[in-house]
């Protein structure tokens, strides 16, 4: 039996794949999702071995869904852009359906899955966290997963990045968000004109800088404007200053 | 660069025009009573008018220098009047002086007294030659810059033409008939006859925007309903999360306008406004008449976190280049963006002449 979440904004969309669907017998359907977020929740809630991915959707994409849902999972994209079909098969989705689409073609995608979840070969995480976005796009918005609830922090509303252990630490308008991450991942994503590495723990948004004080010889503290000290390093603080200049 | 010297035939064609002023001037010289013979004449006159070719290539730099429509007209003669004084004296002194120099070989003994004896008849020549070589480039630099204005309304009609096909070829984006398509094929056993309908739906808007694309200016009430019937497309594919409210006065609906002037902007209002939110929302579509103008306004919601897609602008530059390309001013786009928070609305307001027939 194999359990199948569909994934798509659009109510007759996903009604298409319920009704193509309703042939097989050793497929159940665990979940039908409108957009990202209620994806994000019913991985968590309901473990699908597949999904049923749209690409386009409001607020999360389905790229996006795969950052989030941390957990190895089959994908079949569905959609009607062509121009993601690179990046899905760099991120190794199983199949690629564009719309409109036969019960022919979906059989093809579900034997495939199959075969594929047989043999265990699924989504590795590193690969769905490099998923979100083309190789070299900065991030816009850093995604958080809490339990089956999703933040979206704009990169704007970030203060500063902290490494605590396996995790990253976000700052952002007084709350704290921690995700699964290493910081020289999350420094590679930001906009490096406005976030700096400062320090081998820290990531700071240089708007948020109020002043540098220097502490003892060699380094600098670094002020934000609500005050927070940050401590910065001697290669941080050129790092700094080559931006701030 | 001067346009004679520029290429080999030109400056011999120059050249061979200036051997026949020689041999004219040989002629004028010979009969004065002076007893210069024609060969005599003519070793003077031939080195002189070469000279003379090359002097009255400055003509063509004093007309670059002092434009006909642009210098005032006192100016314009006192400066050339000089530059044919300054050049005539100065080549009659240099004949004078080569007729001395010839004075030396044996076959023209005492040229120079019998020369200077003509009078100055190169001088009033080297005057008159001047003046025409004037008149020449003046002409030559009208017809030029005559021929490169043709060329630049030439090329700045097939751009426009150009931009024109580009904006109507952007009209139907093909993945709206993907959309529609698999809405189409869901419908098909759910409920069969909301499939035809969007079957007929769909063959209607594509039919009108193959028949109104075609024409220069159709009725602002037909590029209204194409824009409707876009939206009742996309109404199907987008079900609840898509409202549309209109609001259109009966009296401008027999305004001529561009065709799909609309479509493109209602286009956006979905994709990039609709489509990405989460609970959607309502478009408004509103046209007045104000005056011998017709104000028509576009507006949708949209939220600030969706909007990552760019591309918004490609739709309404195009509208705005078409705008341009065929009112010429007259007409007007403003777009604006009202953001509160996360959420925003977004307005369009085209601003036409409405020319009824």
């Amino acid at each position: 039996m194999m359990r199948i979440a569909i994934v798509d904004d659009e109510q007759l969309a996903r009604k298409l794949l319920r009704e193509y669907l309703s042939s097989y017998e050793d497929i159940e359907i665990v979940a039908e999702c409108a957009n990202g977020f209620e994806a994000v929740k019913a991985v968590t809630d309901f473990k699908p071995d597949l999904l049923l991915l749209d690409i386009q959707m409001p607020r999360l994409d389905g790229f996006e869904v795969l950052e989030l849902i941390g957990r190895e999972v089959g994908v079949i994209f569905v959609t009607a852009y062509d121009k993601y079909a690179l990046r899905a098969f760099e991120v190794h989705a199983v199949d690629y359906l564009l719309k409109p689409f036969s019960a022919e073609r979906l059989r093809e995608a579900l034997d495939r899955a199959k075969a594929r979840l047989q043999a265990r070969q699924l989504l590795p995480i590193e690969d769905l966290t490099a998923a979100a976005r083309p190789p070299g796009a900065r991030a816009e918005r850093i995604l958080i997963r809490d339990g089956a609830n999703v933040h979206v922090i704009p990169v704007s509303r970030i203060d500063y990045a902290e490494a605590q252990d396996d995790y990253v630490c976000f700052r952002s308008e007084g709350k704290r968000y921690l995700k699964q991450q290493t910081l020289a991942d999350v420094e590679a994503v930001l906009d490096p004109s406005q976030f700096v590495r400062i320090h081998r723990s820290y990531i700071l948004n240089v708007e948020r800088l109020a002043k540098l004080e220097l502490y003892a010889k060699d380094s600098h503290a670094a002020i934000l404007r609500d005050g927070t000290r940050l401590p910065v390093s001697r290669s941080g603080y050129a790092r700094l200053s080559s931006v701030l200049r | 660069m001067n346009p004679i010297l520029i290429n080999r035939t030109r400056t011999l064609v120059y050249l061979v025009l200036w051997l026949s002023i020689a041999v004219l001037l040989t002629v004028i010289l010979t009969p004065s009573g002076t007893g210069l013979s024609p060969i005599e004449a003519f070793a003077i006159t031939l080195p002189m008018c070469l000279l003379y070719a090359f002097i009255c290539q400055a003509a063509w730099y004093l007309c670059k220098a002092i434009p006909l429509s642009e210098s005032a007209l006192p100016r314009l003669v006192a400066t050339h009047a000089a530059a044919a004084f300054t050049s005539a004296a100065l080549w009659y002194a240099l004949s004078l002086a080569w007729a001395s120099v010839l004075e030396a070989a044996v076959p023209f003994e005492s040229l120079g007294p019998r020369y200077r004896a003509a009078g100055p008849i190169l001088f009033f020549a080297g005057l008159l030659l001047f003046v025409l070589a004037i008149v020449f480039n003046y002409l030559l630099i009208t017809f030029e810059s005559s021929q490169r204005a043709e060329n630049k309304a030439l090329e700045l009609q097939v751009l426009a033409r150009e931009a024109e096909l580009r904006a109507l070829r952007a009209q139907i984006d093909p993945h709206f008939l993907f959309n529609s398509l698999n809405s189409i094929n869901a419908l098909i056993m759910a409920d069969p006859a909301a499939a035809r309908r969007m079957c007929v739906l769909l063959a209607d808007f594509l039919r009108g925007c193959l028949k109104l694309g075609s024409e220069d200016r159709i009725r602002l009430a037909e590029e209204i309903h194409l824009a409707e019937n876009y939206l009742d497309i996309e109404k199907v594919r987008l079900g609840s999360r898509l409202t549309v409210e209109r609001s259109i006065d009966t009296q401008c609906e027999n305004c001529r306008v561009p065709p799909l002037i609309l479509q493109p902007l209602v286009e956006n209002a979905i994709t990039h406004g609709i489509a990405p939110m989460l609970d959607g929302g309502t478009v408004r579509i509103e046209a007045r008449q104000y005056g011998s103008n017709v104000k028509i306004l576009i507006e949708n919601p949209f939220e600030r976190e969706s909007c990552r897609t760019n591309g918004t602008g490609v739709g309404i530059r195009n509208v705005r280049m078409r705008l341009t390309n065929l009112f010429n001013g007259d007409a007007r786009i403003d777009v604006k963006e009202d953001v509160n928070e996360n959420r925003g609305r977004f307005r369009v307001e085209l601003q036409l002449p409405c020319i009824e027939s």
